[in-house]
């Protein structure tokens, strides 16, 4: 748990201090695309790096910790986590943490929908699928699932955006809210956040669904093979009740234990989704910070992310214990 | 044994399994009584139809691939190949009950024995919780399983093997069904577990009168300690009926004579155990003829030609084959 932590953080340290155009560069250049930007577009000479005085440039590298052996830096980063301190944006000069939590519910909140969203579908549509085993609506419902796996899920934004965005309009093209929200009663808020929520939730679980469903009809019907449902048929329960007693709850739980593994990925979010639909996430800000050279975003989405992942994983575990008898901690 | 109409008339049962577009008669038309009160073996080897016979009784075969396509099962003045699933529902566990060969996976995991136990009085004799709790306990406890009312809220992997066998001796017996289908009930277990659970049987099957079991096995020493009747089955078809003494002491069919030399004595020790020639066929290459005229010492040119039928040589001494009379 721990070790996982410390491995994956010092990993993507490490690369962040290896890829060329680290943050000083970064800065330096649009220092001096700026300056030139202000003399009239005149000759974008980038020589205007050097007018930057040398100690300017020691005292950036020392306040970003870029002075010290990595080994050192890495756990002085580390040190000032344990204070909860994610060290600032090289971009947007703000604390990590603040653009993190202002970010993180939006991304949270479509991807936790999603992933209800996907459970409740996929859970009762993956039982009738065993249930009906070989028959149309047991093909026909395969081919829909396979079909939203096989499309990205921001290509199925995009073209749920043209379809029912731009040309039917029945919903808005993208962002969180609408820009009137303020404005809005308690009831039209309520409509607004459903209109803007629903199709990038459609973008986010289509492509979990296959696999969940084809999980959940796998696994009801390898138990409905299994000796204890005929012992269940021997004793004379009804045919309803050995299926959805005796035969769901075992299939349950690889469901149950998946669910904790899912929760962490689905709570990071989905740059691509989110830049579809013109969401200010998680994602788009792991995305963008990586692409500046951010790197104290970069580690602090990275400490997020890792967190709750390990997290789910926990929480798997702990499901299993819930559902599985045979399981216990020790 | 008892001169009452039988308790069970299976007559003339088929059933065939459909296996990729080929079909498997697993049963080729059997019929047999079981009397009240007697314990009726069937022995026979891997492939010969015992198992899918009993669970035909209680109309348990998995459908596809498996069908019952002819025959009557009488019960009660019924057939229970006619009854409605829901009537056919409330037979299974209450009349008729049934323990499997696989102790270790017939419990399901993830109940606690409480609510496995239980389940068939909730259901056919709608107790209460707390009296059905009672009887658990009563039941429990009278198969053997110490201290049986702490040990309801455990699960199954909680117990051995020879105690899960236990637990599924007292599913069966909660609702005290007129017959007990036992279906290698002790193949899986040690040997000294498997006395215990067959006296067991025995002691269990006393305390209800008239009550009867069906025991299918391959064990010839199991059903030698446990069976008034025998029926010797191969290839889908009964090839000999007798009680315990017909059986043993005077084998007619060869495949009898066959399957009681197999079995290790004191005094063949040191020689070489006797092997019945060949292997069963797969079910889809049985001979025309006579079943076992693929591997029969005795074989004759009418064997192959000509099926046998189900002939009584002696009184409740039945045997499918030609020379019956000749060879014994």
């Amino acid at each position: 748990m721990i070790p996982t932590f410390l491995g994956i953080t010092l990993l993507v340290f490490t690369i962040t201090r290896f890829v060329p155009g680290g943050p000083i560069d970064r800065l330096m250049m649009e220092m001096s695309m700026s300056g030139s930007g202000e003399a009239g577009g005149g000759g974008g000479s980038a020589e205007s790096s050097v007018d930057l005085p040398p100690g300017a440039l020691d005292s950036l590298k020392e306040h970003y910790h870029l002075d010290k052996p990595m080994i050192h830096a890495y756990f002085l980063w580390l040190g000032d986590l344990l204070t909860l301190d994610l060290g600032k944006s090289f971009k947007y000069n703000i604390p990590v943490l603040e653009l993190i939590t202002k970010r993180f519910p939006v991304s949270m909140y479509f991807g936790l929908i999603g992933f209800a969203l996907a459970y409740s579908v996929c859970v009762p549509l993956g039982v009738a699928k065993a249930i009906r085993h070989g028959s149309h609506f047991d093909f026909g419902s395969s081919f829909l699932v396979f079909l939203g796996y096989s499309i990205p899920g921001w290509a199925l934004g995009l073209l749920l955006l043209l379809l029912f965005g731009a040309e039917l309009e029945w919903f808005p093209l993208g962002g969180f809210r609408s820009s009137s929200w303020e404005q809005l009663s308690f009831f039209g808020r309520i409509g607004d956040q459903i209109e803007h929520t629903f199709l990038p939730v459609i973008a986010y679980a289509a492509g979990s669904f296959a696999s969940l469903t084809i999980l959940m009809k796998n696994s009801l019907m390898e138990n409905l093979g299994q000796d204890y449902i005929r012992t269940a048929f021997a004793k004379g329960v009804p045919s309803r009740r050995v299926i959805f007693s005796h035969a769901l709850r075992n299939s349950l739980i690889p469901i149950c234990t998946g669910l904790g593994h899912a929760i962490g990925i689905v709570m990071a979010g989905s740059y691509l989704i989110e830049k579809v639909f013109n969401i200010d996430g998680i994602g788009y800000l792991g995305f963008t910070s990586i692409m500046d050279r951010d790197y104290a975003v970069v580690m602090g989405i990275l400490v997020i992310n890792t967190g709750l992942i390990l997290l789910g994983n926990i929480l798997s575990d702990v499901l299993y214990v819930l559902v599985d008898p045979r399981i216990r901690f020790s | 044994m008892t001169q009452n109409k039988p308790l069970l008339e299976v007559r003339n049962l088929h059933t065939e399994f459909h296996v990729e577009k080929r079909i498997a008669k697993a049963v080729g038309g059997v019929s047999f009584d079981l009397n009240a009160g007697e314990v009726l073996g069937i022995v026979g080897e891997s492939g010969s139809g015992k198992s899918v016979t009993s669970l035909s009784i209680l109309r348990l075969i998995p459908d596809p691939p498996g069908k019952i396509t002819e025959g009557e099962i009488l019960y009660g003045g019924r057939d229970l190949l006619k009854l409605s699933y829901e009537q056919m529902r409330e037979i299974r566990g209450r009349e008729i009950a049934m323990i499997f060969q696989e102790p270790m996976t017939s419990l399901n995991p993830v109940f606690t024995i409480e609510k496995q136990v239980t389940e068939p009085v909730l259901l056919h004799e709608k107790l209460n919780r707390k009296d059905a709790i009672e009887r658990a306990v009563e039941v429990l406890s009278a198969v053997g399983i110490p201290d049986a009312r702490r040990r309801l809220k455990d699960y199954p992997h909680q117990f051995s093997g020879g105690m899960r066998q236990r637990v599924m001796i007292a599913m069966a017996l909660i609702c005290r069904p007129a017959i007990l289908i036992a279906d290698e009930p002790t193949t899986a277990l040690d040997v000294t577990i498997q006395a215990q659970i067959l006296e067991l049987m025995q002691k269990l099957q006393g305390e209800r009168e008239g009550s009867s079991i069906l025991l299918i096995t391959h064990d010839l020493s199991v059903i030698a300690e446990m069976c008034d009747r025998v029926i010797v089955m191969y290839g889908g078809l009964i090839q000999e009926i007798g009680t315990i003494r017909d059986l043993f002491g005077n084998p007619l069919h060869p495949y009898t004579r066959g399957l009681l030399a197999s079995i290790p004595r004191e005094e063949n020790k040191g020689k070489k155990l006797y092997a019945i020639p060949g292997n069963v066929p797969s079910i889809f290459d049985f001979p025309s003829g006579c079943k076992f005229c693929s591997r029969c010492e005795h074989v004759q040119d009418r064997c192959r030609e000509e099926a046998p039928e189900l002939r009584e040589l002696a009184k409740g001494h039945l045997v499918r084959c030609h020379f019956a009379e000749e060879l014994s």
